[in-house]
């Protein structure tokens, strides 16, 4: 084969990115281990570290966070596989698929800890139904139970939206034919719909035991004393005893369950993909593969599940809107003036910061997506690997890295903007670079070809039919970028100072206070704005698609 | 629409390696050589993986051969890049642009040629009409069946007037009776405009339907050639004869060779066919008999042979019936001249060869 002719714009494209590959995503790390790991006198111990580990406290928050990421990640799972399936199966109306998808959006585009701070005004001392209803006193909600059942609600969405598509995917002739053969709907279902959605439910539960193992506010709410979880455990050592060495071990110790699951997610489950669109199927009225009475099962839980979400927005909305909630029920706009003039400069800050991060993240992905999938240069799956790591990573570790890599020369960036901004374009960037990947994946190279033989140089080629191709990808990688810039925590609280603060902060400062209209308000605004935005990214992305172009989900990839 | 004059298309000695991950290298094409006229329709024909597609892809630029030169009009492009070569490419998923219209489409090429903005509007709906889609301009391809994207990816190849056609199997994703009527439409088309046409399939049927020669490519390698009459009647290998139309290979031995004719003799019975290359008397071959070779005698007349009906395949303007001579099965076609002409299964009938339908093949392939 003769080799392509190199490229100058390519390669000063990849240097560039290399370099900022390095800059903020492993010199940070390397910073983070050489800390944990060096004596203070030059030399390396594993004292430190192991003293740290061994701790009875920290050894038993170690297994809390393990055991609470397998029973979110389970539960979720099971409950995700479940809307999934009746949204696929069951022949909903167009507005109910609707209904649901908006309440199951609600809890992945709101601040993590939301449903946390919810689940206090409806199980806490003074919730609406422990004490109002229940007259129940001096009740504790800190724990297992309400932290778990806190991050169900918050992640099962992403065991929805993995396992949806691949259930609208499976060809229904395939069950038709089981059928056919012979077996009952059940028989269908166990031999056939399920072995097939195998891949598609480990890929699901890894994706929440991530993170949940990640989760960092909802145990700071809810965990309490009772239950430590590493993350918290990590933040307290850091905010509150200042060992700042000792909160970066203790978050290292995520490092090797996040890893394997990284990986397990990536080599393992990612080969074991049935492929089953077959050309024709894919589109075909699904085949009724479900009794009334099991539809009207599905149906009835499904519902059950969208009430206790829609509850629990409410329930925040009422109590952003009344003087003190569970004494004083009157209703009052102050929560919200103390939002506008107290709480006007983190607003202020968080927007500045996801404006400017949305569009950085979001040609970060398409470039580097760009690249890795269609140019061939030394060194193409390590970028791509090194570009996913601070996306696979615990929060917690990304911001204790940032923190230590960037208070003392030769680059110093505590205080300033620039270093939230950075944590999340390289943190949230990686979804558009996969949205960019999957995308620039289903166009043939024949189209290139055919823009190539018909005249066209490759600067023509990418500009008028690769560009207008991956922009859903770019579009997509722009708002999980504004979203999560919007709600995330448990990197940037490491990462605010005096001068750049967010509203994210700002909530867990009021909830520590117990302030918590306030902090009901700000969330409310927070959801509200995401929400704002969400929409007009999905109103775009419903354009590219009115043009034929392939659909692009704003949160897939 | 206004045509250049056509071009001569020659391809010597291309060949392009890869290495497979069990074979180790293998050729996708080798030592590939053809001489398109100008205004010749030529056909690629071969099973899939015989190279066709890889050697048309070198003749388009998308790919770069190992060895070998392709010449336009005397002009070798081997190394030119394909957005120079000024061809026309008609792929198998008709790579339609998803993101424009169907005008957008069309006028893409005209664009990157930097036509003015009035001529493009002319030309494109001149084209849009000569295909025969007056009135989708503004549509876009997922709104279009496959009949009509097969016609704007031939439209949009066509309208920047190229000096070559290239078709690469491009009408595999269409149901049978529009694949026969685009067939036409190609053809048509290509004898209007006169440009020079290299067009791979491996639907036989499909090949001599349009082509003027025919080119037969197995193992990467060119096979024979000739025109869709010749490769059908002097097959000249026993691969052409089977994947050329359908054949009763039967063991002969020559009695009498003299003056291009033979006398074989074949399952008991002695013929006269016509000998291609030198063969002798005591030679064993191989009898190449088509399947409408082969006539049916019921009442008086010549017969050689003496066969059973086996079974039968009632497919309306015609029947095939499966034949059994002394052990050895035939296929005979007949067309249904009605009801009473009809064989049952299980009688008894006579077989002539039709002599001069029949030709010779060596006992091996060489």
């Amino acid at each position: 084969m003769i080799p392509r002719p190199r490229d100058p714009a390519v390669a000063v494209t990849v240097l560039v990115l290399w370099g900022l590959l390095g800059l903020f995503i492993l010199y940070p790390l390397g910073m983070m281990m050489f800390r944990v790991l060096s004596d203070g006198q030059g030399g390396y111990t594993l004292e430190g570290l192991a003293k740290l580990l061994t701790d009875k406290h920290h050894l038993r928050a170690f297994w809390n966070s393990l055991l609470l990421a397998a029973l979110v990640g389970s539960i979720g799972t099971v409950i995700g596989f479940l809307f999934a399936f009746t949204a696929a199966r069951a022949k909903l109306p167009a507005w109910l698929l609707t209904v649901i998808d908006a309440a199951v959006l609600l809890p992945l585009v709101s601040p993590p800890f939301t449903t946390a701070i919810a689940m206090i005004f409806s199980f806490g001392p003074r919730g609406l139904i422990t004490y109002e209803l229940l007259g129940m006193k001096g009740v504790t909600v800190y724990g297992l139970t309400s932290t778990m059942f806190s991050e169900v609600l918050t992640y099962f969405p992403i065991a929805y939206l993995t396992l949806r598509p691949i259930l609208a995917a499976i060809d229904s002739n395939i069950e038709g034919m089981a059928m056919s053969l012979g077996a009952s709907r059940w028989k269908v279902f166990t031999t056939v719909t399920l072995p097939l959605c195998v891949p598609g439910l480990a890929n699901a539960f890894l994706l929440l035991f991530a993170a949940s193992l990640a989760d960092f506010a909802t145990p700071l709410i809810l965990a309490g004393n009772v239950f430590p979880v590493l993350p918290t455990q990590a933040y307290l050592q850091i905010t509150g005893l200042f060992d700042l060495r000792g909160g970066a071990a203790l978050s290292l110790s995520l490092l090797f369950p996040a890893l394997a699951v990284f990986l397990l997610q990536r080599y393992w489950v990612g080969r074991r993909f049935y492929v089953t669109v077959t050309g024709k199927g894919a589109g075909q009225a699904p085949f009724d593969s479900i009794s009334p009475v099991t539809r009207a099962v599905l149906l009835s839980l499904c519902a059950a599940v969208t009430v206790v979400i829609v509850y629990f927005y409410a329930l925040l909305l009422y109590a952003s809107l009344v003087m003190a909630f569970g004494a004083n029920h009157t209703l009052t706009l102050m929560h919200y003036k103390v939002v506008f003039t107290e709480g006007l400069r983190a607003i202020r800050d968080t927007l500045i910061i996801a404006v400017i991060a949305m569009p950085l993240g979001g040609i970060y992905g398409l470039l580097l997506g760009y690249l890795v999938a269609k140019k061939e240069f030394p060194g193409r799956r390590a970028m791509e690997m090194v570009s996913m790591i601070n996306y696979a990573l615990p929060g917690t570790i990304v911001g204790i890295a940032y923190l230590i890599a960037f208070n003392d020369p030769p680059i110093v960036l505590t205080g300033t903007a620039a270093i939230i901004i950075a944590c999340y374009i390289f943190r949230y960037g990686p979804t558009g670079i996969r949205a960019t990947i999957a995308l620039l994946s289903q166009i043939d190279k024949s189209l290139e070809e055919a823009s190539t033989g018909l005249g066209a140089g490759s600067g023509t080629t990418f500009r008028r039919i690769t560009l207008p191709l991956v922009l859903p990808a770019f579009f997509a990688g722009l708002g999980v970028v504004f979203i999560r810039s919007m709600t995330a925590i448990s990197a940037t609280i490491f990462l605010v100072s005096l001068s750049w603060t967010l509203v994210t902060v700002k909530i867990l400062e009021n909830m520590t206070e117990l302030s918590l209209g306030p902090a009901a308000a700000f969330s409310v605004l927070v959801v509200a704005i995401v929400f704002v935005v969400v929409g007009l990214i999905s109103w775009v992305l419903r354009f590219f698609r009115g043009r034929g172009m392939p659909a692009m989900s704003l949160l897939g990839g | 629409m206004s045509v250049n004059a056509p071009v001569r298309v020659e391809v010597v000695g291309l060949s392009r390696r890869f290495v497979h991950r069990v074979k180790g290298e293998v050729y996708a094409a080798r030592d590939v050589t053809l001489d398109v006229a100008p205004g010749e329709f030529l056909t690629l024909l071969g099973p899939s993986g015989c190279g066709k597609t890889t050697t048309l892809r070198m003749i388009a630029g998308f790919e770069k051969p190992d060895a070998g030169r392709v010449r336009f009009s005397g002009e070798d492009v081997t190394f030119l890049p394909a957005n120079q070569r000024n061809i026309g490419f008609v792929f198998q998923n008709y790579a339609l642009f998803p993101h424009l219209s169907v005008a957008e489409n069309v006028s893409y090429g005209l664009e990157m040629r930097k036509v003015a903005a009035a001529e493009i509007a002319t030309r494109v709906s001149e084209v849009l009409k000569l295909v025969g889609l007056a009135g989708y301009e503004q549509q876009f391809s997922s709104q279009l069946s496959g009949g009509e994207q097969q016609r704007v990816a031939l439209a949009r190849a066509i309208v920047i007037q190229p000096r070559v056609l290239l078709f690469d199997e491009p009408l595999s994703n269409l149901d049978a009776k529009l694949r026969v009527q685009m067939r036409h439409e190609i053809r048509e088309l290509q004898q209007r405009l006169g440009i020079t046409t290299i067009y791979v399939t491996h639907d036989q049927e499909e090949a001599m339907a349009v082509s003027d020669r025919i080119v037969v490519m197995s193992q990467g390698s060119v096979l024979a050639q000739g025109s869709a009459l010749d490769l059908y009647h002097r097959p000249g290998s026993e691969f052409v004869a089977r994947f050329i139309g359908r054949v009763n290979l039967v063991a002969a031995r020559v009695v009498e060779a003299k003056g291009g004719t033979a006398r074989v003799e074949a399952l008991g019975a002695v013929m006269e066919v016509v000998a291609v290359g030198a063969v002798k008397a005591g030679d064993e071959v191989r009898l190449v008999l088509r399947p409408e070779a082969l006539e049916v005698v019921r009442g008086e007349g010549t017969r050689h042979w003496t066969a059973k009906v086996t079974s039968r395949v009632f497919l309306g303007e015609k029947i095939e019936y499966r034949l059994d001579v002394a052990g050895t099965s035939l296929l005979v076609v007949r067309y249904n001249a009605g009801p009473a002409e009809t064989l049952e299964e299980g009688s008894t009938v006579g077989l002539r060869v039709i002599e001069d339908a029949a030709s010779l093949l060596p006992k091996e392939d060489a």
